[in-house]
């Protein structure tokens, strides 16, 4: 067992008879990317919620940096340093932008996590400076368009300092600037060693950004690989071309 | 000179109303509970005060802080490990809470007996205010409430815990998100209404009747005054709680002391009717 990164070791979920995961097994070492494709139901969002600490895996095992996680709450597995998206937005609607980022500057882990003598709103201020929302920061969320409530969700959950993300479809619903700016933050934290897992249909933007990719169909994990290693797979391209055609893969982007 | 009265006796019994119908509108805004235990919490907070004062001559402040704290307690303990385990459906929610309340009003009965008891008052003179003949107490009472409530907005709305409750309420699977512990919240939430209730229990005893079934009436006004102002919203019931009060106030004066239990219900019928949101409320809350 490392005591670097992420495990997820046969990790099987079922709702009622049905298998949402199913033995699911792959590592991520600190400071990487990887991709999460797979056709809708493949039980990529579930995924994240298990890891997350939304739902309990029925089996398998789950280690962050040599500690189990499997059976933490969503606030523990937060205060360890991972930090989630939701694929459908949720800010708090009746706060504003900088209000709904302060919530997550008070965790107890970004206040013990913030060099000394920094402040909640400063660091709330920083985190929205970085997604390019400070100019909004009074401006109640029910107006904000869906491009600044995506970059909302990533600045409260940088807010909580964490040293992992995963980004539930950041990209949907973003014009192409505004793709461009998110692509550069990733970067960034790429830059800052933070471990990234992202689920993202828009496959052109992912494999600039992802080394690495996880391929997921009915819950398994159907490959594990580069983006090259992905695309001339045989089974992969039957998921996605047998099922919905060459309009399913949206490589527009 | 009716005016004047009508005026304070309003404001005390609204008072009152409040500092029970907000500890009721935060746990249903904050952990979307219903609690019908609320108005036992009330009852219990007079009985233990009593028992304390009057049986064990405990000093009277001493006693109603004990009532206040034995009802935190047992608060905490009905979330974590009964509302806990059933938060998720209301109906699972009300029909259990609706039981342990007709259970404490009987272990109550079983240990103290029907008869109707009295709490010493903090206060025992009377005064005169603007010309009106009132007990201390219920003056007392009246500032105790608008204290305790000023207390809570100001947690509420410049606190660390108030800004993760306010989070809470609004999405409690995101607040966990922001490293939130919301099962924590949905506990000290419940602690804080409850003890509101029992002190409205302990203040309350020295001027209202004392007795097992104490806990029902206020539940239902408390109810009311939650659906008037909105479920889940703060400030809606406290101007609910006053409208009430004053309504139930005046209808003692003007037309029958006896009629005043009747207007809570209609109250619950014309908003539910003509406006099921409550004056306050962003949407329906049945």
């Amino acid at each position: 067992m490392t005591k670097d990164g992420l495990e997820i070791r046969a990790v099987t979920k079922t709702f009622e008879g049905l298998t949402a995961l199913s033995d699911v097994t792959f590592s991520l070492e600190d400071g990487k990317i990887m991709g999460i494709i797979g056709p809708n139901g493949a039980g990529k969002t579930t995924l994240f919620n298990v890891i997350s600490g939304f739902l309990r895996a029925d089996q398998g095992q789950m280690v962050y940096h040599g500690k189990d996680i499997s059976s933490l709450k969503p606030h523990q597995v937060v205060d360890l340093g991972m930090a989630r998206t939701f694929q459908i937005v949720r800010p708090f609607k009746s706060m504003s932008v900088f209000e709904n980022t302060i919530v997550a500057a008070l965790s107890p882990r970004s206040r013990r996590s913030r060099p000394k003598g920094v402040k909640s709103d400063e660091t709330a201020m920083n985190v929205l400076g970085r997604v390019a929302l400070d100019h909004k920061r009074d401006e109640p969320v029910s107006n904000l368009p869906m491009g600044d409530l995506r970059r909302l969700e990533i600045a409260r959950a940088l807010a909580t300092y964490p040293q992992f993300i995963l980004l539930d479809e950041p990209f949907s619903g973003l014009s192409l600037k505004e793709m461009d700016a998110l692509a550069g933050l990733i970067r960034n934290l790429l830059d800052e060693k933070c471990t990234i897992l992202i689920i993202e249909h828009k496959l052109k933007i992912l494999m600039s950004l992802a080394p690495r990719i996880l391929v997921l169909d009915y819950g398994k994990v159907l490959a594990d690989g580069t983006p090259a290693e992905i695309a001339d797979n045989e089974s992969v391209i039957r998921a996605y071309l047998g099922r919905r055609g060459h309009a399913g893969v949206d490589t527009t982007n | 000179m009716v005016a004047l009265e009508i005026l304070i006796y309003g404001a005390v019994l609204s008072g009152i109303y409040a500092l029970l119908a907000v500890g009721f509108a935060l746990i249903f805004g904050v952990a979307r509970v219903i609690n019908l235990t609320h108005g036992a919490f009330y009852m219990l907070g007079a009985y233990i005060t009593y028992a304390l004062s009057v049986l064990l001559n405990v000093p009277l402040i001493l006693s109603i802080i004990g009532g206040m704290a034995i009802v935190f307690l047992l608060a905490i303990c009905l979330d974590r490990f009964i509302i806990e385990r059933i938060r998720t459906t209301m109906i699972n929610v009300l029909i259990t809470t609706l039981a342990l309340s007709l259970f404490a009003d009987q272990v109550i009965l079983q240990i103290f007996g029907p008869d109707n008891r009295n709490i010493p008052a903090v206060i025992s003179d009377r005064v005169t205010l603007l010309g009106v003949d009132i007990a201390g107490q219920r003056l007392l009472s009246l500032i105790i409430s608008v204290a305790v409530i000023a207390t809570l907005w100001l947690i509420i709305t410049r606190t660390r815990m108030g800004n993760a409750l306010l989070a809470t309420a609004q999405d409690p699977e995101a607040a966990q998100l922001m490293g939130i512990n919301t099962g924590r919240m949905f506990m000290i939430t419940m602690g804080i209404a409850a003890m509101m209730a029992a002190l409205a229990g302990g203040i309350v005893g020295s001027f209202l009747t004392v007795a097992p079934e104490m806990g029902m009436l206020p539940i239902i006004k408390a109810f009311s005054i939650v659906i008037l102002g909105g479920l889940g919203s703060i400030g809606g019931s406290i101007i609910a709680a006053l409208l009430i009060g004053y309504l139930e106030t005046i209808v003692a004066y003007l037309i029958s002391f006896n009629a005043t239990e009747l207007v809570p219900l209609v109250v619950i019928f014309i908003t539910l009717i003509f406006r099921p949101a409550g004056i306050f409320g962003k949407r329906r809350g049945f």
